[in-house]
């Protein structure tokens, strides 16, 4: 009885809430910018490790990208600048990458970073022990190679375009790590405590709570302003919504409803709408004979109505899909025309392949079969359950019955994508700026644990991936992979559904943000320079470093 | 005897409204199909969120859904999850309490050190563990509750098995060659009746919450069928700007156990021969 008064008491609780809001003062904007302001972002979830080399999720990818560097990285216009690195040569055909790096660049306890830490990241990399998720990047390398204390020299068995790319890799410094290997570098503490050469040096980390950073005076590029920086995980999104209303944190990723309700939520943030590096999907076991067909692919395709999904799911904040890149994307193919939603033509075309309602019952049937399937998806994404339950309408009136399982996150992965246990699945691809997507499509990627889950082979795909990533011809790689694109889209091992874009607040006090247009990478790529002015300070750090 | 506990129930006025909601909640579950204003699965996305009106009662949630239509049937879920699954619970616990306490010695001491060693897992998380390992689906989730919720009713028939089976009602039956069976059903049963009434009504409003509480975790009845529970979650994500989302299953939720929970303390009192 007790617990049953808890939801509906909080319901009202909040309720009543709603009204009174900014009694913030007005923002000074004459008063030089200050150094000693704290930003509070929130995270979904805990960091994994604070190592690049052993991470892949994105709370973690938030905080190593903070703390180290790689050799190179993306500028805002997407182009591959240097970090580490101050130039580069590629020689050879492209076999061959030699990186000057830059010297007087000091880790945060003080010793000085060396061609030796190139080296020792990525011997790790290879090294069949360590539990790293990006190897794969590295597969190519023949050998890295130390000249002097300045310059790495790498050397590829082939010519590999997104090679400069992968090297974007947090860089972690031999000495702190003692030279370990394989399995004490997997469980070293400074996993915990990192070490890097960035703009944030580590303080503290209390897990499923709290990770802060502090600002590094001696960064190579330039003491940052906010002086403290405060990852606060909230596991929830409606809670870290209520901490914004509050006021206790300086950024969040909004859903698109939230982003769509009355603006006075938002008095004293400011609101971003950017495009954003991900496309969500449902995506067909291939291997299932229901699917094998690519007439039944197509009239389920005709048969989702797209335009409704934007609407209702992204609420207008993003647009349809067509295929595996972006519409920012330079392998986007402009020209591929979608799908038209036409549910008579999917009932025709079901038909063609014998699917017909012979009981009366509602349901498509064949061979005394049903046309029935079920989809899953994950929990915690509002935006993907939401399209299935729209799409299990869709096509209930074509006559397919679509049954929705959502499941826990790991589970979901674990039991379901990685064992290709599934009928058929709504997930989406975070996908980094340069087109190649070899792990995706290429037929060799389907094994157990493999990004190509849903059984796709295609030989022209193939090749193209392959020439993809020895042209170094921007020209030439650009119509290979646009064919790609239409490729894809005609073979329908997906049906692509939507770019959602990707929508931010951040507090109004803080100023020089620069949004780069595609946010694969975090919104936040400039964040060392963005700065608050002196008489705007909300958390001032008073204790002296 | 049964008009002397009706006539006791008829004067406690908490019990009497807790079966009146009680009765109202089971005539809308059955009607629900008649009486929904619209299909529960029926989507208008162009009416997506809009806010308690003439046209739609409750308001609409996030797919255009009507509420009141999704509450009904939802009413439906949470009673039959709550009835089958207290149904499978006092079987089971009825069953293993009348054979501890009537024969007592080793089938006692094995099964009432069984009940202790489940009563040590906190029953909540024995739940997801076994819903973790299932399909999470609406039988599943009626079989899991039933099947964890039955120590305490099987402690309680014990107890009462235990001081009854030296009766002489009893001993009388058995010298008159009844078998063991017969003794346990025919005789005993029909005796220890009312404390499993009033544990059966009291342990529907704590399976309406677990229910509740699994759907709200995305482990109980999947989308599109509706359950307070599922509908509760759903609606918390929309708390600021669709209030009604999360505020009437709330209520559903709290007003449904309140009225079990009434309506079975009223049956205990009237039950009890001490009063």
């Amino acid at each position: 009885m007790r617990t049953g008064l808890v939801p509906a008491a909080l319901g009202l609780l909040f309720l009543g809430g709603c009204g009174n809001l900014s009694d913030e003062p007005p923002l000074d904007s004459a008063s030089p910018p200050a150094y000693d302001d704290s930003f509070i972002e929130s995270s979904i979830g805990d960091a994994s490790y604070l190592n690049p080399v052993l991470s892949s999720d994105s709370a973690s990818g938030s905080v190593n990208g903070a703390v180290f560097n790689g050799l190179v990285k993306y500028d805002e216009n997407i182009h591959i600048t240097g970090d580490l690195a101050e130039r580069w040569e590629v020689s050879q055909g492209g076999r061959v990458i030699t990186f000057h790096l830059r010297k007087g660049v000091l880790w945060h306890d003080g010793a000085p970073f060396t061609a030796e830490d190139v080296l020792y990241t990525y011997e790790r990399l290879k090294d069949p022990d360590v539990k790293t998720p990006h190897s794969s990047n590295f597969d190519k390398v023949l050998k890295v190679e130390a000249p002097d204390a300045w310059t790495v020299k790498v050397t590829y068995s082939e010519p590999y375009v997104p090679a400069l790319e992968s090297w974007g890799m947090g860089i972690v410094p031999k000495h702190v790590f003692g030279g370990a290997k394989g399995k004490d570098f997997n469980e070293h503490p400074a996993n915990k405590s990192p070490v890097g050469t960035g703009p944030y040096r580590f303080k503290e980390w209390k897990v499923d709570e709290k990770i802060v950073l502090e600002a590094n005076p001696d960064c190579f590029e330039g003491r940052p302003h906010i002086k403290r920086y405060i990852f606060r995980v909230i596991p929830d999104n409606s809670v870290e919504f209520l901490e914004l209303r509050n006021k206790s944190i300086d950024t969040m990723l909004l859903t698109p409803d939230q982003y769509r309700a009355y603006g006075e939520f938002f008095e004293g943030y400011k609101r971003y709408r950017l495009p954003r590096g991900a496309y969500t999907y449902f995506a067909f076991n291939l291997g299932r004979p229901l699917f094998r067909g690519r007439n039944v692919r197509l009239a389920l395709a005709h048969a989702v109505n797209k335009a409704e999904l934007v609407d209702a799911v992204v609420m207008g904040l993003g647009r349809s899909a067509s295929g595996p890149f972006l519409p920012l994307s330079w392998a986007y193919d402009p020209s591929v025309k979608d799908f038209e939603y036409d549910p008579a033509l999917a009932v025709k075309l079901l038909a063609q392949e014998g699917w017909k309602d012979s009981d009366g019952d509602g349901i498509l049937d064949k061979d005394g079969k049903p046309f029935a399937f079920t989809v899953v998806t994950n929990q915690g994404n509002k935006m993907r359950s939401l399209s299935a339950e729209i799409i299990q309408q869709q096509l209930k009136k074509i006559g397919v019955r679509m049954d929705i399982r959502v499941i826990e996150w790991s589970a979901f992965i674990k039991n379901f994508v990685d064992k290709k246990n599934f009928d058929a699945l709504i997930l989406g691809w975070t996908i980094s700026p340069d087109p190649d997507q070899y792990s995706i499509w290429h037929s060799s990627q389907k094994k157990e644990g493999q990004y190509n889950f849903v059984g796709y082979g295609n030989p022209e795909v193939d090749r193209i991936l392959e020439d993809g990533r020895r042209e170094f011809d921007p020209q030439k790689r650009k119509r290979l992979y646009q064919k790609m694109h239409r490729i894809v889209h005609d073979d329908l091992p997906y049906i692509f559904l939507y770019y959602p874009d990707y929508l931010p607040v951040v507090h109004r006090r803080v100023e020089g943000i620069q949004m780069a247009p595609l946010s694969t990478f975090g919104f936040g790529w400039n964040f060392d320079k963005w700065f608050v002015r002196e008489k705007n300070v909300r958390y001032p750090v008073r204790t002296a470093q | 005897m049964i008009r002397l506990y009706i006539s006791r129930i008829a004067r406690d006025r908490l019990a009497l409204a807790g079966a009146v909601m009680m009765l109202l909640l089971i005539a809308l579950a059955a009607a629900a199909p008649w009486i929904s204003p619209a299909n529960y699965a029926d989507q208008n996305l162009t009416e997506r969120l809009s806010p308690p009106s003439a046209r739609h009662w409750l308001g609409t949630d996030d797919l255009g859904r009507d509420v009141l239509s999704r509450m009904l049937w939802g009413t439906r879920v949470s009673l039959v999850v709550a009835f089958v699954a207290v149904g499978i619970s006092t079987f089971f616990g009825t069953l293993v309490g009348l054979i501890a306490g009537y024969f007592g010695r080793w089938a006692d001491a094995i099964l009432m050190r069984f009940v202790d060693i489940l009563l040590c897992f906190p029953t909540f998380f024995l739940i997801l563990m076994v819903i973790a390992f299932l399909e999470p689906d609406i039988v599943n989730v009626m079989i899991v509750i039933g099947v964890t919720s039955w120590t305490g009713l099987a402690r309680l028939v014990r107890g009462e098995a235990l001081s009854l089976r030296e009766r002489d009602f009893i001993l009388a039956a058995r010298a008159l060659g009844a078998s063991n069976s017969r003794v346990l059903f025919v005789h005993l049963l029909p005796n220890v009746a009312a404390p499993i009434v009033v544990s059966a009504t009291l342990g529907v409003g704590g399976a309406i919450l677990t229910e509740s509480a699994l759907s709200f975790l995305g482990l109980g009845v999947q989308p599109p069928d509706p359950s307070w529970g599922n509908m509760l979650s759903a609606g918390k994500d929309y708390i600021y700007f669709a209030w009604w989302l999360s505020v009437f299953p709330g209520l559903a939720i709290l007003t449904t156990v309140m009225a079990f929970n009434l309506f079975g303390e009223g049956l205990r009192d009237a039950l009890d021969p001490r009063s």
